[in-house]
Order: structure tokens, then sequence, then C-alpha cells
């Protein structure tokens, strides 16, 4: 895949304040990327720059191959930018609103109402073609600034913090909206302090961190790198005590833990009871899918009822506390 | 057929949408009536009945006019434009603007004239109101059209101080009191200045200048700075019989030649206008000043921290 977004020893400064350290930073074509960092970590500067709004003190930004200093114009076609709020004009209706910025990109008359039409449908707005944008609800005002980054057809959609303040179904709506965009072709930069959300919905992340890159790439790679082991969730509903001594000497569990229980002092306190119910056990496991398929086997040939045997699918959230050190 | 600059179709529609052109359509033309309607009153019983009655109160009513007229226009103009630019920045659909393919030029001259074209619906509300001078007589088609003239090339200053101010400054309220303050320097330091020198000078010197070349062409340059002393003086001047376009002053030793302070006054708003339009491009620079960036960032902070707090309540 080629890159859509290069940047190479990105740096800006606020006077003394370094806001980007020498930021190296790929994103593939027709990739969703999430951009994760704290609040001032770096993530709005880098798309202002990558949006020609800032300029950059040092280093270098491409966009499709077009630097963003040298040619901002072409850039400015390439990319949509979505602010982490929303402009809104007084007197103005949701398409005059698109028609405005389809003009102020210079798209013919003709084809700008055609695509009034299909933007605001695709953003499941075309009932409210005629509603001032100041009536919409929050929601429908992003969706409509997504409409309006999309005006001039760019191929990359930089997106800063678009879900911050949504309500949950307004949230799930901008993500499906999201998905059909990435099939259309987009490349879409996203940024969000909202991790479980990214992690649904990115194919590749980058973690970003007082200006400075600390990890980037695949999603999956990135939790497979950062956790090399793996959490097994084992629901028993009886022979409770002997699984749990049988966990605790196999060679590849690393940790054991009840679930619920305060520390590691309460678990080894007393063997688990039967009668108080089904546990549920928690094994750091280093093997691998045949390791753990043979401690299923041997679990059960033990008399061992088991009700649920599941890897914890990786957590965004975990692999960000465990990358960052919060200092900003 | 290419098209109209999309700051100003956006700026018109929302501009004219609504009652509030409207309204102040309509205030405008009260006060203009409303005050025409008084000196009518008091003038009529005031002139008697001879012949040349007609011609004065027809004189009163349309320097009383194009007055009024340009008062409103000094005073609207700037605030239709003081909010223009300033307002995209409060409203941030300033960063929106930048990122397109708009060029600075483009939006500083949308703004402008879409500020324009409301201020000259203004000037061509007021000539039915003018006409009724004709009525009485005692105007010259001179007379009109140096007055619209003056109240066209005002407006247009006056509009672009108000960008001006507004593609410096990020709140429209600071941008407006810079171009309110900008036009009350104007118009009322310039008279101000005039009275001090008269004062401090000695009478001896003061005549002894009066011949001197320099401050002839400094003094005329001065009052052409000032609409309504430029326009009054020309108003006398052509009463008294000179040229629309020039005036002779004898000294001792010799007759010199200058514009009609319209003339010039006309003249300087366009250089000064000019200026202004230009320097306002330079500030939309699609690079935000670092200072400014900082600020934002800084009250963004504050209200994230403020938003945290109230979602942990």
């Amino acid at each position: 895949m080629t890159a859509i977004v290069e940047t190479r020893d990105l740096t800006r400064r606020y006077g003394s304040n370094l806001a980007l350290d020498h930021l190296n930073l790929t994103i593939p074509e027709g990739a969703i990327f999430g951009f994760i960092g704290p609040n001032g970590a770096g993530k709005t500067t880098t798309m202002r720059i990558l949006t020609t709004l800032l300029a950059p003190s040092a280093g270098e930004a491409r966009v499709a191959g077009v630097s963003v200093v040298s040619d901002p114009r072409t850039v400015r076609r390439l990319v949509g930018f979505m602010p982490d709020f929303f402009g809104v004009y007084d007197n103005m209706k949701s398409w005059e609103y698109l028609d405005f910025f389809g003009r102020a990109y210079g798209i013919p008359a003709q084809r700008r109402q055609q695509l009034i039409g299909e933007l605001l449908e695709l953003v499941d707005l075309g009932h409210k073609r005629d509603d001032l944008v100041m009536s919409l609800s929050r929601g429908m005002k992003q969706r409509l600034s997504l409409a309006r980054a999309m005006m001039h057809d760019p191929q990359l959609l930089i997106l800063d913090e678009p879900a911050s303040g949504l309500d949950p179904r307004a949230r799930i709506e901008l993500r499906e909206l999201l998905k059909e965009l990435r099939a259309l072709g987009k490349t879409i930069m996203i940024s969000s302090h909202i991790l479980t959300e990214l992690a649904e919905m990115c194919t590749h992340i980058g973690i970003i961190e007082r200006g400075k890159l600390l990890a980037a790439g695949e999603v999956q790679q990135i939790l497979r790198s950062m956790r090399p082991h793996r959490i097994v969730e084992i629901r028993i509903v009886s022979g409770a005590a002997h699984a749990e001594a049988m966990l605790r000497t196999h060679p590849d569990v690393l940790e054991l833990r009840r679930e619920g229980a305060r520390d590691t002092k309460e678990n080894e306190s007393e063997p688990l009871d039967d009668a108080t119910g089904p546990h549920t056990l928690l094994a750091d496991f280093a093997g691998d899918e045949h390791a753990l398929s043979e401690l299923l086997a041997a679990l059960v040939t033990a008399g061992v009822r088991i009700s649920h045997f599941a890897e914890q699918s990786g957590d965004l959230e975990d692999i960000f506390l465990h990358v960052t050190t919060g200092i900003v | 057929m290419p098209e109209l600059n999309p700051i100003l179709i956006r700026d018109l529609r929302s501009r004219m949408r609504g009652a509030r052109a409207y309204i102040l359509l309509t205030i405008y033309l009260t006060i203009l009536a409303g005050v025409s309607l008084l000196l009518y009153v008091a003038i009529a019983g005031s002139v008697g009945s001879d012949l040349n009655a007609g011609r004065e109160i027809g004189r009163a009513l349309f320097f009383t006019i194009a007055t009024v007229a340009l008062i409103e226009v000094c005073l609207i103009t700037p605030v239709l434009t003081s909010g223009s630019i300033a307002g995209e920045k409060e409203r941030q659909t300033y960063d929106l603007l930048i990122a397109s393919l708009l060029t600075p030029w483009q939006i500083v001259w949308g703004k402008l004239a879409s500020a324009l074209a409301f201020a000259l619906l203004l000037i061509l509300a007021v000539v039915p109101v003018m006409s009724l001078a004709f009525l009485f007589g005692g105007v010259g088609l001179t007379e009109v059209l140096i007055a619209i003239v003056g109240l066209v090339a005002t407006a247009i200053l006056y509009a672009a101080i108000g960008l001006f101010w507004s593609a410096l400054m990020q709140s429209s309220l600071g941008a407006t009191s810079f171009a309110i303050g900008t036009v009350i320097v104007i118009l009322l330091g310039i008279p101000f200045l005039i009275v001090i020198v008269t004062l401090i000078l000695e009478p001896s010197a003061l005549s002894r200048l009066l011949e001197s070349l320099w401050f002839i062409y400094i003094s005329r340059l001065f009052i052409s700075l000032h609409p309504f002393i430029a326009l009054g003086t020309t108003a006398s001047q052509l009463s008294s019989g000179e040229s629309p376009f020039f005036e002779v002053v004898r000294t001792g030793t010799a007759n010199v030649v200058v514009l009609s302070p319209w003339l010039l006054y006309a003249i300087l708003s366009l250089i000064a206008t000019v200026i202004l339009v230009a320097s306002s491009v330079r500030h939309i620079h699609p690079v935000q000043p670092e200072s400014a960036r900082r600020r934002r960032a800084r009250s963004q902070d504050r209200q994230d921290v403020l938003g945290e707090r109230v979602s942990k309540r």
C-alpha cells in the first residue's frame, strides 16, 4: 500500500514549548487511522499542519506525495478537514451550507446541486435539506460537517475528535458513516480519546504523547507486540479448587487471578468452594493455540466442568496506559 | 459565466434573510424623513413668502438630508464589516474558509462587497428623500452628484476601516470597538486639531502661514481627510460660484490652484482604502499567528477541564 500521509522529523514549536518533536508518521492509503494521545499531546497540531492551517517549524509533511509547505493549494484539494468544533453560520440552511463550501472549492453549479443531494442522503440528512443549520442537533451538525468535508471529494479525511460531545446513538451513527466512507475508498485520519471506539473502527493506530510518536501500525499488530501473552477467561461450574491448583502449576500460566478479587493475597487465602456458585478465573497465558487447547482438554479430562473458556480481546485502553506515561 | 464570489453570496443570503435588514433600513429612512419634516416645518415658518423662499427651503433640505445620510453611513458601514472576518473567527468557521480553496483576496473582497452592497442600498434609498429638495429648487445636479460621490467614497473607506480591524482582531466586539474608535478619531480628532492649531498660533503667525505655499497644500490635504469638512467646504465654494473641480487660492504674490476638497477627499479615500484592503489580505494568512493559536488552545484546555469536571459529576 502506498502512503497517503508521510511526515519526516515533523517539528512544531510554540515559543519555547515543543508541540511536535521529530514526528515520523506514515498512513497507508485506504486506512482508518486512529490518532490517540492525551490532551495537548500534539494530535491537533499534526492535523492542522496536514490541513495547511499551521506551518511546521521544521521537518516535512506530505499528503499523497505533495508537500504541505510548498504546495498547500494542492494539499487542500486532497484533504477534507473536520475540526473538533462545528462552525455555525446564522440564518443558513443545510443545503446552503454545503453549497457555500462547494463554491469555495470551485465545484461547478450543476455538479454542486447533484452532490448536495447525494451527500445529504449519505449522512442521512436528506429530510433536513431546508432546515436552518442552527436548528440541527449536535449529531446532525457533526454529520453535516462531515458532508461538508466530503464536498470536494478529497482522498484523505482528517477528523479531529469527531465523537466528542455526541450521545451514544449519534456516535454509533458516526461510526457506521465512517465505515461507509472507507468503503468508498477514502483514507480517514481520526483522533479521539474514546479508545474503545477507535479500537472498533480503526485499521491502524498511532499513539502520541508530548509530541512524540510512541507506537504506530496496524491495530492487531500493535496489540500483539504490546502484549506478548494472552488473558484467558475460564468460568467453572464445578471443580474450581482443582482447576485452580492445576492452573497454578501449569508452566504456561504466568499469573492467575480470581475475577472480582481485590488482590492476590485474597486469592490464595482459601480454596474455591463450588457451592458459592460458578467462579471465573483469569489466566495470563504465554503459550500458543495448541498449548491452549491442550490446557482445556486437560481441565475437562480432570473432571472440571467449564461453561466458558475464551481469550479476552486485547484492549486499546490497556495498551494506551502501558505505552504512555500520562505526562503531557 | 464565472460564478460570483461565494462569500458575497453567502453573506447577502444571511444578511437579507429575516427582518433585521428591513428594520435597519426602516429606522434609517425614518430618521431621515423625520429630520426632513421637522426641518421643513421650522424653515417654512421663518423664510416668509418671497421669491427665494423655495430655493432656501430646497437647499436647507438637501444639505440636511445629505449630512444625516453621511452621519449614518459613517456609523453603519464600519459596523457592517467589523464583524465580518472576526465573526468567522468567533464562530470558528475561519479555519474552514482558510482550509478551502478560497484565496485571502477572495475572502476580503467577498466581505467588503457584501457590506458595500448593503451600504449602497442605504445610499440609494436616500435618493428619493433627497429629490424632495428638487421640488423647491435651489439645488443643482453638480451638488447632488458630488454628494453621492462623497457618500459612496465614505461608505467604501469606512467599510475598509471596519474590515481592517476585523482581519486584525480575534473578536467582533474588539473589532467593532476599534473601528468605531477610528471613526471617532477621524471625525472628532481632525476638527479638534484645527481648533487647537488656530488657538496656539498667534494671529500674525497665522496670516504669514496663510501666505505660505506649503501651508496651503497641507491644510487643504488635512481638511480633505474629513468627509463633513471636505464636502461642506465644497458646498460653500459651489455656492460662491467656484469651479466644482478646483479652487484658486490667492496669496499676496501668486494664485495657487488646488483640487476641490471633495475631489481630494475621494482620491485620499481611494488610496486609504487600497492600503487598508491590502493589509487586511495580508492578515488573512493561512498560518495563524502563534500567540492567537496558543490563546485559543489554552481556552480550549480550560473548557476541556471544565467539561471533564461536569461529566464526572
